[in-house]
């Protein structure tokens, strides 16, 4: 007896053995990785699950419902491997000859229609249009975006802060490839849209297996999640590219290092002595706000301080370029110079605050609470 | 690199200009063109097939459009655009001389 899975191939529902559908996922997978950087990999994918649909269907028959890992090992021999073509080494060519206009418009070309970037949209916005530009990034309504934001303001005022520094940070689309390029071509988020207007996943939504539903569910969690991941790869991909840096300014990652090491050391700094103290260097915290709280606020204090450090230390290994001594040395640089930042900001942490001194005095006995605590936790199990 | 390798390499590089003659002929899917190269040394896979008719779609050699089909999903179907044709035509001719060029060269 073999266990039976139903998947959803072109919109059409059909069993396969466990064995098949691992093969098969490995295949589409495997797919997928060759295709990577190819503008149209989601469109092949999608050509290939459907012609694997069409042979699973031509094996299928009235007293026949399942197809055996045999049979999809067949089909997927038959499809053969999935060959990237030469073609795209020349992609990589394309994006390192510099300039823009003519090269700009050739990757763009590559990309398969014109990429889709982050831009404020001031028609019909309602305050600076960070909202109106979110939701042509990701293709979903402006109002549900707003609502989004209302309801983080509410959480702790994040949304407020997130929609200040995004007026301040995300150009405003000026040009009309600008505006073409806020809304955007093909892109995974339209590609999802797409998929689940043609009925992708509603074949799925419908079957009264229970298995197959979590199967659906757990596609769809997973779409999102790629979703969200090139959305953060476009992000940095675009400030990588239109930060305002100038090539050979990777001298300035020692600087960049010791900013982003010192930011870090002050939240470090800064969450010690809160659960210290619970106070943040002296600022002693309205009874009414638990400690979690403020530790996730300065969390998200360092989030949007570090933000734009990291990204410019990026666009820094970006313009570094080719000679790899200079990389090296670079990274050696930057290397001792946050060891001893870190170091020099810990040790003058360690002199000036006397809570910190003690909180790293307590640190030994703590563990050893700590670990009693558990053994009797255990014990009393 | 044995003579068979080589000649992968060749057959390799005629494809696409297959391709685009196949397609000039009349409206296919992929099945199609795969059962009209099946019968020669050209034989293929859908996996090398869909990348390049893909790629060849992007520079705009080729369109298609969906047909239903009775039984299955909906296929799509390829046809040359006009700068499709035109690079058969260009390809054909050059075709043409390289070939009197090998069987001339040589010939005393």
């Amino acid at each position: 007896m073999n266990k039976v899975i139903t998947i959803n191939l072109g919109g059409n529902a059909y069993q396969l053995e466990e064995g098949g559908y691992d093969a098969l996922r490995a295949y589409l997978e495997t797919a997928a990785a060759r295709l990577q950087g190819n503008p149209d990999r989601d469109e092949i994918v999608s050509d290939i699950e459907r012609a694997i649909a069409e042979k699973f269907r031509a094996l299928l028959a009235s007293h026949k419902t399942v197809v055996v890992t045999k049979e999809v090992a067949a089909v997927l021999a038959e499809m053969g491997p999935i060959e990237a073509d030469s073609g795209e080494a020349a992609d990589s060519g394309a994006s390192s000859a510099s300039g823009h206009g003519a090269a700009g418009e050739e990757r763009a070309a590559w990309r398969g229609g014109t990429p889709r970037r982050l831009y404020r949209i001031h028609e019909g916005a309602m305050i600076a249009g960070v909202c109106n530009g979110i939701a042509a990034y990701v293709n979903v309504d402006p109002t549900l975006v707003r609502l989004a934001f209302v309801i983080l303001t509410m959480l702790w005022g994040t949304g407020l802060l997130v929609y200040l520094v995004m007026a301040f940070v995300v150009p405003e689309a000026r040009s009309p490839e600008e505006k073409a390029a806020a809304s955007g071509n093909p892109s995974t988020a339209q590609e999802f849209i797409r998929r689940a207007k043609e009925g992708y996943y509603e074949a799925m939504k419908g079957f009264p297996d229970r298995n197959a539903r979590r199967e659906w569910k757990r596609r769809f969690k997973q779409d999102i999640r790629a979703n969200a991941d090139q959305w953060r790869h476009n992000w940095h991909c675009y400030w990588a590219e239109h930060a305002p840096f100038h090539p050979g300014m990777g001298f300035a990652l020692p600087l960049l290092s010791l900013l982003h090491g010192a930011a870090k050391v002050l939240w470090i700094c800064a969450l010690i002595s809160l659960l210290a103290t619970g106070a943040v260097f002296g600022l002693a915290l309205s009874a009414n706000v638990p400690v979690w709280v403020a530790a996730l606020l300065l969390f998200i204090a360092y989030g949007i301080l570090a933000c734009p450090l990291k990204v410019a230390r990026r666009a820094c290994y970006r313009d570094l370029g080719r000679p790899r001594w200079a990389w090296s040395f670079v990274f050696l640089l930057d290397a001792v110079v946050w060891l001893a930042v870190v170091a020099a900001l810990l040790w003058l942490a360690v002199h000036y605050f006397p809570e910190l001194r003690e909180a790293v005095r307590s640190i030994p006995s703590l563990a050893h609470q700590a670990a009693d605590d558990s053994r009797a936790w255990w014990k009393g199990k | 690199m044995s003579v068979n390798e080589k000649f992968s390499a060749i057959r390799k590089g005629l494809l696409e200009f297959l391709l685009l003659q196949i397609i000039a002929a009349e409206k296919v899917y992929v099945a199609d063109i795969l059962k009209q190269l099946s019968a020669t040394e050209f034989a293929t896979q859908e996996g090398t097939l869909y990348p390049l008719l893909s790629k060849m779609r992007r520079e705009g050699l080729l369109d298609y459009e969906w047909k239903e089909s009775e039984a299955g999903p909906p296929r799509k179907y390829y046809e040359l655009t006009a700068k499709g044709r035109e690079q058969l035509r260009e390809t054909l001719e050059y075709w043409n001389k390289i070939n009197g060029t090998v069987k001339n060269l040589g010939q005393k």
